[in-house]
């Protein structure tokens, strides 16, 4: 088999999508453990039976692509999962946005309906605000389903706070949903101990 | 990580449930502004807090609109105006009570208070002109909050001082009778008076303090009794101490929100964080009242028997879960009882359930005293002297602060309202029994020496 090295400061992304079910994680894990690749930072995930993980990967000295690259695809192959490979460059380790931010929280209620997600994201890339965690649910609320969306952002210093969140609130009433705006450290304060 | 589920409730609890900052209260220090010219001092006065308190309002606001919570009020307490004005004449403190109101117009701020004296051992006389200015300046001036320590555990209760402030009180009441009487409610009677409260109208910065310090005041009545309603709407079996610790948790949110949005004040302002204040404080709006608490924790009338237990166990409740959400809890911290403030208090006033000897046994476990009270205006300066001797004992001799701050409603009587506005809310006049029975106690004067208790080093 043909050795390929893993270019200079690059770490690797690979991302796994599919069904959901034990000993998903653990595949995975032992092939990166073989190829000498450790892990940096993970997130997983399961919505609706979905099971979906990102893992950042900086592989040590050993460590080969090509043989990484077939180990995983093969993984993929018998277990019926999609696994994509990219590689990272010191470039596309540095979160957005580089200029200071404050975390807010943005959440979303209402009953469903398509549409809702796409409303109020326009807003927000339009502003330049980046998503930092995104969840939406349907919960029971009285008699009907309720669709909750919850938004964690960063938002740029320069912008007026009172004024996104009046443009978020008066899309909401548009759209049938209560947008609430909320600084993420008064969650903190809040709940945690 | 934080879950769906507490980022709802923490939305729910800022949207629907009155959750504020009832208080910002920038302590200054006046003790470099002495001089024995008054034209000296005053300008000093007004100069300092022009430097220190120039952006309060605009930083206050800045922060209450990134957070979306309220400030309601922003104030200002100063060192003890008898103090820094000793060296002058009595005329001489009106001048500075002017000036001190002039101020706080410029400012923007509602009240400033510090037009105090400490008088529990005795008198100087300093003290003595600030006591007799009181009917003066408390009914030409707007912004001005008054208070008297009489009383401390250390040192027993100034029986002299007691009488002087019986006769203060008729003097501001008939002053301000054009107001029924609202005078008196920009003053406080004290026992044990905290040197870091932040709450009108008993705020002053204390010698201990720092030259300029933020002490906040969270409030949140509505809070605990929506916790309370929830809890109790679920059907489940709870107990007294089950309902305790839900208060407990929400004084614990209540007071982190308050110390977060303290401490950003004070950074922005470029001063000290002094202590969070985690009261209950009612307003008259409905839903914000601790008399309604008391009725979730089942009592049909406020008043009735096991009103003092169950505000016990909400004024503990609330203590606990503030000094565990902050090392810098202080000033009164506790549940008020501000009759006329208090929807549901008001109107238990109103229907006769609620009697002045129950709020005296009520204020030995709650967190003031004698708050908020229209009396009848035939009520005698020494019956007043004589309800103020009673519950600074109860303070003194229980190592707690408790304050009186009673306002006899000139020409009105038990039946009638005294009509005060806005955050002073509206009075059913309490009945005083027994008046007139007591001067001949009083008039003996002296001090009634400190409990054996107090004897601890």
């Amino acid at each position: 088999m043909a050795t390929a090295k893993h270019g200079q400061n690059q770490w690797v992304s690979v991302s796994v999508m599919g069904h959901d079910r034990p000993g998903i994680v653990a595949g995975v894990a032992k092939v990166l453990f073989e190829n000498a690749c450790n892990i940096e930072a993970l997130s997983q995930t399961v919505v609706m039976g979905q099971f979906a993980m990102i893992v950042v990967v900086a592989p040590r000295k050993g460590s080969d692509a090509a043989r990484l690259h077939a180990d995983l695809e093969a993984l993929a192959k018998a277990t019926d999962l999609e696994i994509h490979i990219r590689e990272v460059g010191p470039e596309g380790k540095v979160p957005f946005p580089t200029q200071e931010t404050e975390p807010f929280v943005i959440t979303v209620r209402g009953a469903d309906r398509p549409g809702l997600v796409a409303a109020i994201t326009a807003i927000l890339a339009e502003q330049g605000i980046n998503i930092t965690r995104l969840s939406a649910e349907v919960v029971p609320a009285g008699q009907q389903m309720d669709y909750i969306q919850i938004y964690e952002v960063d938002i740029p210093k320069g912008l007026d706070f009172a004024l996104i969140q009046k443009a978020l609130q008066e899309r909401g009433a548009e759209i049938g949903v209560v947008v609430d705006m909320q600084h993420w450290n008064i969650f903190r304060a809040i709940n945690q101990v | 990580m934080l879950s769906s589920e507490e980022i709802i409730r923490t939305i729910e609890m800022l949207k629907n449930e009155n959750l504020d900052v009832r208080t910002v209260t920038l302590g200054i220090s006046l003790r470099d502004c002495v001089s024995s010219s008054c034209a000296e001092l005053c300008t000093r006065i007004r100069a300092k807090i022009q430097r220190v308190a120039g952006q309060m309002v605009s930083v206050c606001d800045r922060i209450s609109d990134k957070y979306g919570i309220p400030i309601v009020n922003k104030r200002i307490a100063v060192t003890p105006i008898a103090a820094v004005a000793e060296g002058l004449e009595q005329e001489g403190y009106t001048t500075v009570a002017r000036t001190l109101d002039q101020a706080a117009q410029e400012m923007g701020i509602d009240f400033i208070g510090g037009y105090s004296a400490l008088v529990q051992k005795g008198f100087t006389k300093g003290d003595r002109s600030l006591i007799a200015t009181l009917p003066e300046v408390l009914s030409t001036t707007e912004h001005i909050c008054a208070s008297v320590n009489v009383a401390s555990t250390r040192a027993g209760i100034n029986m002299d001082a007691v009488v002087l402030m019986g006769r203060a009180i008729k003097g501001i009441s008939l002053a301000t009778g054009d107001q029924d009487g609202f005078g008196c409610a920009k003053l406080v009677v004290f026992a044990n008076m905290p040197e870091d409260n932040p709450f009108m109208a008993g705020a002053y910065l204390g010698y201990g303090e720092p030259e300029a310090v933020i002490n906040v005041g969270v409030s949140g009545p509505g809070v605990v009794k929506k916790e309370l309603e929830r809890a109790l709407a679920s059907g489940k079996k709870l107990t007294l101490g089950d309902l305790s610790e839900i208060i407990k948790k929400t004084s614990f949110r209540v007071t982190r929100v308050g110390e977060l949005i303290a401490r950003e004040v004070a950074e922005g302002l470029g001063v000290s964080f002094g202590i969070v204040d985690l009261s209950l404080a009612p307003t008259p709006t409905v839903g914000d009242s601790v008399g309604e608490i008391l009725q979730s924790l089942g009592l049909k009338e406020i008043g009735a028997p096991g009103s003092t237990a169950a505000l016990a166990l909400l004024n503990d409740a609330v203590k606990k879960g503030g000094a565990f959400a902050s090392s810098s809890v202080g000033g009164l911290s506790g549940a008020f009882i501000p009759v006329s403030e208090d929807v549901n208090l008001s109107e238990a006033v109103g229907k006769g359930s609620l009697s002045l000897e129950k709020l005296e046994a009520m204020t030995a476990v709650c967190s003031v005293g004698l708050d908020m009270i229209a009396i009848p205006g035939k009520v005698d300066a020494d019956t007043i002297a004589a309800i103020i001797a009673d519950e600074m004992a109860i303070g003194v001799f229980n190592h707690k602060t408790t304050g009186v701050r009673l306002i006899p409603v000139p020409g009105k009587d038990v039946g009638d309202k005294a009509i005060f506005g806005g955050l002073f809310g509206e009075a059913h006049i309490l009945e005083v029994r027994n008046i007139e029975c007591s001067a001949a106690f009083t008039g003996f004067g002296g001090r009634i020496p400190a409990p054996i208790t107090s004897i601890r080093n």
